[in-house]
């Protein structure tokens, strides 16, 4: 056999943050000096527990139906009790631990974990289970589900390096570890990471200058508040939010149609701009409409409940549909907010963490009043298909319009209390009739959106096994599972009590998942890595006091959102440089220790902004339909009930943020699929970072980068008149950073060994000139235009274009 | 001096010692080279896989599977499973015994009557394996393939019934059988993916297909099916721009490489040999896929027996495509044929079927068999499902609904018994009745015949080890392997 690694695919090695297998693994060994060390307190929580769970729990942990032996190691109870004169676990008396007797047998029918089992226990894994016995076998119950209380700041021996408490955390750490933090990014570096990582976009050459020149102090501070009150951070925020919630312009499904649903999207925009708090964001999605008298955006928020996927198949049976949408909405809510996979408990309890079958159907009951049915018997083969209930609402264009017009109409009304003259009185009327008549044809226009409308709530069953056909189990009252803290409620829990008790704060689980995902976002990886699970088989954070320390910030701040995120971003830690050495890239890979801030390829709709950002096509207009950028001929082929083919959008739609792209669950946009954009056929926690030819090959080729490469060009020919301050101001625009001498001659180069051959074959400048609506200016020369659009084109496909450092 | 050079001088320290050869070159050298490729990664603590490491780890009888996807889900009664007692009871009430409390698709809440087969069946090869005259190719081929009658899946509508054949399970989100096995074996191609979906169509209404079909789920991007073609770019985004030369792209990748390079001294960034990397592949495949897709080295004999002149996207020009593909050391390669979907006009829509497929596939296998590659080669027939022995009423001619309990499909290649048949479903033809297989228990024999324990080849997602296979006990179907 020739090696796996010679693979096509299999030879472009990839930054994957979802190679968890082998990230656990290095969980337990990127501090060599200390791992091994025979008197270092063995730290349960990052070291025991995971272990257990990993190798053990399968037969002795939650599950009765696989239980062995009647004994529990995830309860405490069970790892201490007496089991007749002997135990599992005697603290500081490994001798007389039957766990360490059964890890450490030869024996195949005494030894655990059994080989049948195919888990094994390394040497090292055996020691430290011992060790732990040793130093008097600590238990501690499960991190994420412990109460969330503030822990203390720890103080730090340098009190310099610290800018706010998360430093504190971090530099207590890093002086245990005996290193120091990496010094700070220089700014051009700095105010390029705060762009992209605050609105998803590159900063102007302008801002950039702006910056460079401001010394004072609290220069920094004053970027992070601009970008925040940018109205691209509520852009930025929902690209992630829409993963969570596996947002689509599709019903996913077989014919896979369109169904109505983006005013959603811009209430998700909306409320990161306006600062919702997170609180009233997870109530109005989960239960809007039973809010007492609902505003417009609060029924629109519950699009959420309706955005899953669903089927238009002929001979889908109703019984079976109701019974997929009701798990995939217990998946997607316990993921989204609960960092919970209590969708495993669908057909059994949960092999690791406390989970019960009923648990799970019991959380599904929440949903059991959401209006909808499995299928659709009467021609249900349209585009834009019908899934009522559907109810017209305002877009975030038409709301902003609507709004101006309230105003100005409340200013004629006060206008008209005082006028005097009857011209101008008249002149009153005629706007108010004016506006009158436009609020009317916005109504009108307003486009359809799925909502939640509660009816009276359907039984649900548990179901053996999930099989829909079950009829053998009574119906179950809505409940959150039993081992967390109660939810309060009157009478049969609704959507609003489940609503109300994930943001209770006496919820371990919300703010801690959040606080986790958010500094993900900044950091490239969560404080505990593993994002769409904080359970047994998680990931223990590396910090824990920290994941702690901000998701109390988070949620006593009032679940305010944009104070977590300047928390973070206004870090030191925050600031410090990318670079790696290679002995931090050694005893650290990951950067779990945080000497370092990270970096990473951009998600695939900032590759996508950052083009027409810097070319300048960017349209920056909020919400709306949905965009349709240009796309390989014959991609919906596959497609049918209806055929489709796919229309590019030949007006200012072309030029909108990957955020509004026509999202087609079963052919997702190919340049952003390629760039690793999800299905978002079921939550998304974390993105894939790869690094593939397809990639590549979509940045040669795809025609919004050589239609954004042309334009930049025509941009940079228009605005300056010789060569040496074209490549200048072109390589600023793109990379924010001035350029060497070096990189100017190589791109100076290619300009002119272009130009001298576009200059002999006019009629290949003229082709790759129509590549791309956008006009062209008349007074270029198409030659001096074609080769400096393979000077842009280079610029947009290095590396450094398309990271964040 | 031309970029390249510069690079090649300027970056002996970062990249491997050129020779003489331009970066592309260095790029391939370090591809072609797996050692010092993971000498390069390492550090990062991110290229190596641990996982594959040791697979694979049974003795493997076959490199690569071709999967000939019948979509749609071609009806048993019509080409593999002949039924004398539903020929009889033709018209007849089916008995309720058979299907009480039965998931039925379209038939829902309709008078159930059998339909008796609409297709004659004779006996081929040294075993008599059944066939119906509906695929007089395939019957020439009846002593190397194997006919399983006895196969079952989960869920009775296309979608997701396609999901399970794939993925092992109806959920979204989940590896493709594809996506696993090249991410256990790797590929052995060098310039072209390592899973690859070629698609046709013709029949009945074609029923659509998604792309989560041959999706890589959870598991890394690269190991992601691609699709190629016939219309249009046979990849995407792997042709030029209009007006930019393969000698302006090349000079333009060699800027980007010099200018990332540059770059790369400063910010010593592994990423940045991979994207050197990645875009030498692509390049790679603006040459290599054309050429791939060009028949005409292929002699006419060739041609004259898959039935085909070029690559026009026909089942009998991808049966092609997929021994060239096969030859070039791509891992798994799945040709969709849609078209089977038949609930009316089954003689009419069968007829149409089977002479699209039924040449090419018998030409496959034999092209394969004289070149010595059917050895390490497993070729897969089937559907999603199959269709029921009732009869449905759709179009002008009777068809048949979506049926799960029962149906047939076939294998030959590698380790694989050749020329028997395997299991058996009752007399209508309604369940499978002896040697029952399921859509899992044919995942783990492919893995088996790959080298893979289908219980080893796992991935941590979710915080448990996913595999194929899933949660429900999987079997290999020994009987069939030789």
């Amino acid at each position: 056999m020739i090696p796996a690694a010679t693979s096509f695919f299999g030879l472009v090695m990839l930054r994957c943050s979802l190679q968890r297998g082998v990230l656990s693994l290095l969980a337990l060994c990127i501090l060599p000096s200390a791992t091994f060390a025979a008197d270092r307190a063995v730290d349960f929580a990052r070291e025991i527990r995971p272990l257990l769970s990993d190798k053990c729990f399968f037969c002795h942990g939650p599950d009765p139906t696989h239980r062995e032996a009647d004994l529990r190691l995830d309860m405490r109870d069970g790892v201490f009790a007496d089991r007749g004169g002997y135990a599992a676990v005697v603290p500081g008396k490994p001798d007389e631990s039957e766990i360490i007797l059964r890890i450490t047998s030869d024996d195949d029918d005494i030894k655990m974990p059994p080989p049948d089992s195919h888990k094994e226990l390394t040497t090292e894994e055996i020691a430290l289970i011992k060790r732990w016995v040793e130093q008097g076998a600590e238990w501690k119950g499960h991190w994420a589900y412990e109460p969330l209380e503030r822990p203390p700041v720890p103080q730090a021996a340098s009190a310099d390096w610290p800018l706010n408490s998360i430093d504190r955390f971090v530099l207590a750490r890093l002086d245990r570890e005996e290193l120091s933090p990496s010094q700070d990014s220089d700014k051009v570096t700095l105010l390029r990471r705060l762009s992209f990582d605050l609105t998803g976009l590159p900063p102007t050459p302008d801002k950039v200058a702006a910056f460079m020149a401001d010394e004072s102090p609290g220069a920094c501070a004053r970027q992070v508040d601009r970008l925040l009150a940018s109205p691209q951070f509520g852009e930025r925020m929902a690209v992630y939010w829409l993963d969570l919630v596996r947002y689509a312009d599709t019903v996913g499904y077989h014919g896979d149609q369109v169904h109505n649903i983006t005013p959603y999207r811009d209430y998700v925009i909306k409320s990161f701009n306006d600062n919702l708090s997170f609180d009233q964001f997870t109530r109005e999605q989960l239960a809007g409409d039973l809010l007492p008298e609902p505003t417009m955006w609060q029924r629109i928020a519950t699009g959420y409940n309706r955005v899953l996927q669903t089927t238009h198949e002929g001979g889908a049976q109703e019984k079976e549909y109701l019974a997929k949408y009701s798990a995939d909405r217990v998946r997607n809510a316990s993921s989204v907010w609960m960092g919970s996979t209590l969708g495993c408990a669908e057909c059994h309890d949960h092999k690791f963490d406390p989970f019960t079958q009923e648990d799970f159907y019991r959380f599904a009951a929440f949903f059991g009043d959401v209006t909808e049915t499995g299928i659709f018997p009467g021609a249900p083969n349209a585009n834009p298909t019908k899934r009522p209930p559907e109810i017209p609402v305002w877009n975030f264009e038409q709301y902003g319009r609507l709004q101006a017009i309230d105003h100005r109409v409340s200013e004629l009304n006060s206008l008209r209390a005082t006028a005097s003259g009857g011209e101008s009185l008249a002149e009153i009327e005629k706007e108010l009739t004016a506006l009158a008549e436009e609020r009317a044809a916005i109504e009108k226009a307003f486009p359809l959106c799925m909502v939640t409308v509660a009816q009276e709530p359907r039984p649900i069953r548990l179901l053996s096994r999930g099989d829909w056909m079950d009829e053998s189990h009574p119906p179950l009252d809505p409940a959150v599972p039993g081992f967390l803290p109660p939810a309060a409620h009157e009478n049969r829990a609704t959507r609003l009590d489940l609503a109300n008790w994930i943001s209770s704060d006496q919820n371990p689980l919300t703010a801690r998942v959040f606080a986790n995902r958010t500094w993900k976002l900044f950091f490239a990886r969560g404080l505990s890595g593993n994002l769409d699970d904080v359970g047994a088989q998680g990931e223990a954070p590396e910090h824990p006091e920290l994941l702690d320390w901000l998701a109390v910030e988070f949620r006593d701040s009032g679940w305010d959102v944009k104070h977590l995120v300047r928390t973070i971003v206004t870090s030191h830690t925050y600031r410090q440089s990318s670079l790696e050495t290679p002995e931090m890239r050694r005893r650290d890979p990951q950067n779990r220790l945080l000497a370092r801030q990270s970096r990473f390829r951009l998600p695939a709709e900032f590759v996508r902004d950052n083009l027409l950002a810097v070319s300048g096509l960017l349209v920056r207009r909020i919400g709306g339909e949905s965009a349709r950028p240009y796309q390989p001929e014959g991609y919906y082929r596959h497609l049918n009930f209806p055929e489709r083919t796919y229309q590019a959008h030949t007006d200012s739609n072309q030029y909108r943020r990957g955020v509004y792209t026509h999202w087609q669950r079963q052919f997702v946009q190919p340049m952003l699929r390629a760039f690793d954009a999800p299905s978002r056929e079921e939550c998304t926690t974390e993105r894939p970072i790869s690094n593939t030819p397809l990639a590549a090959l979509a940045a040669l080729n795809d025609p919004s980068f050589v239609e954004a490469s042309r334009v930049l060009a025509a941009h940079t020919l228009t605005q300056e008149s010789d060569q040496s301050s074209r490549l200048r101001s072109m390589w600023r625009r793109v990379l924010s950073r001035d350029s060497t001498s070096e990189e100017l001659d190589l791109l100076r180069r290619l300009v002119e060994q272009d130009r001298a051959e576009y200059a002999t074959d006019p009629k290949a400048a003229d082709e790759l000139l129509s590549i791309g609506l956008a006009p062209i200016p008349k007074d270029v020369d198409p030659v001096e235009l074609a080769a400096w659009t393979s000077a842009a084109r280079a610029l947009l496909n290095l590396n450094e274009a398309m990271t964040r450092n | 001096m031309l970029p390249h050079e510069y690079l090649s001088q300027q970056h002996r320290r970062t990249f491997l010692r050129t020779s003489g050869l331009g970066l592309g070159g260095a790029a391939l050298a370090t591809m072609m080279n797996p050692k010092l490729l993971k000498a390069e990664m390492a550090p990062t603590g991110l290229g190596v896989e641990p996982g594959r490491a040791g697979f694979p780890n049974l003795p493997a009888r076959v490199k690569r599977v071709i999967f000939l996807y019948m979509s749609g889900g071609p009806s048993q009664f019509e080409t593999f499973d002949y039924k004398p007692e539903l020929e009889k009871m033709d018209g007849q009430p089916m008995p309720e015994s058979f299907t009480k409390g039965q998931p039925i698709a379209q038939l829902q809440g309709q008078e159930l009557r059998c339909l008796g087969p609409r297709a004659k069946f004779a006996k081929y090869g040294a075993n008599g394996q059944e066939i119906s005259d509906f695929l007089p190719w395939t019957a020439k081929i009846a002593d190397d393939i194997t006919i399983i009658r006895s196969m079952t899946t989960d869920q009775i509508n296309h979608d997701p019934a396609h999901t399970v054949m794939n993925t092992g399970t109806s959920i979204s989100g989940r590896p493709s059988m594809g996506s696993w096995i090249t991410y256990g074996l790797g590929s052995e191609a060098d310039d072209l993916p390592g899973f690859v979906v070629l698609t046709s169509t013709g029949g009945r209404n074609p029923q659509p297909i998604s792309s989560r079909q041959w999706a890589t789920g959870f598991l890394p991007s690269r190991f992601q099916g691609v699709e190629f073609q016939s219309a249009g770019d046979p990849v995407h985004y792997v042709r030029n721009p209009k007006g930019i030369s393969p000698e302006r792209q090349r000079r333009l990748v060699d800027t980007v490489h010099a200018l990332n390079g540059l770059r790369n001294d400063l910010v010593d960034n592994p990423e940045i040999q991979t994207r050197i990397a990645a875009y030498e592949m692509a390049f790679r495949m603006q040459t290599g896929v054309p050429k791939l897709m060009d028949f005409s080295e292929e002699p006419q004999h060739v041609l004259d027996m898959y039935g085909t002149q070029g690559a026009d996207g026909s089942f009998a020009a991808n049966c092609l495509l997929a021994r060239r593909l096969a030859e070039r050391g791509v891992r798994f390669i799945q040709l969709y044929h849609r078209g089977w979907d038949h609930h009316g006009d089954l003689v009419k829509f069968m007829t149409t079927c089977t002479e699209l497929t039924d040449r090419p596939a018998y030409a496959l296998v034999n092209d394969l068999k004289q070149r010595g590659m059917l050895d390490d080669t497993l070729v897969v027939w089937g559907g999603e499902f199959g269709r029921t022995p009732m009869f449905q009423g759709k179009g002008e001619d009777p068809g048949r609904d979506h049926h799960i309990r029962g149906f047939s499909m076939w294998l030959a290649g590698g380790g694989i018994k050749p020329g028997i048949t395997y299991g058996a479903s009752d007399d209508l033809g309604y369940n499978a009745a002896e040697n029952k297989t399921h859509v899992r228990d044919l995942h783990a024999t492919m893995l088996q015949l790959l080298g893979i324990d289908h219980n080893r080849l796992t991935y941590k997602y979710q915080g448990l080890d996913f595999k194929l296979t899933g949660v429900d006990p999987a079997h290999v179907v020994k009987d069939i392997l030789a």
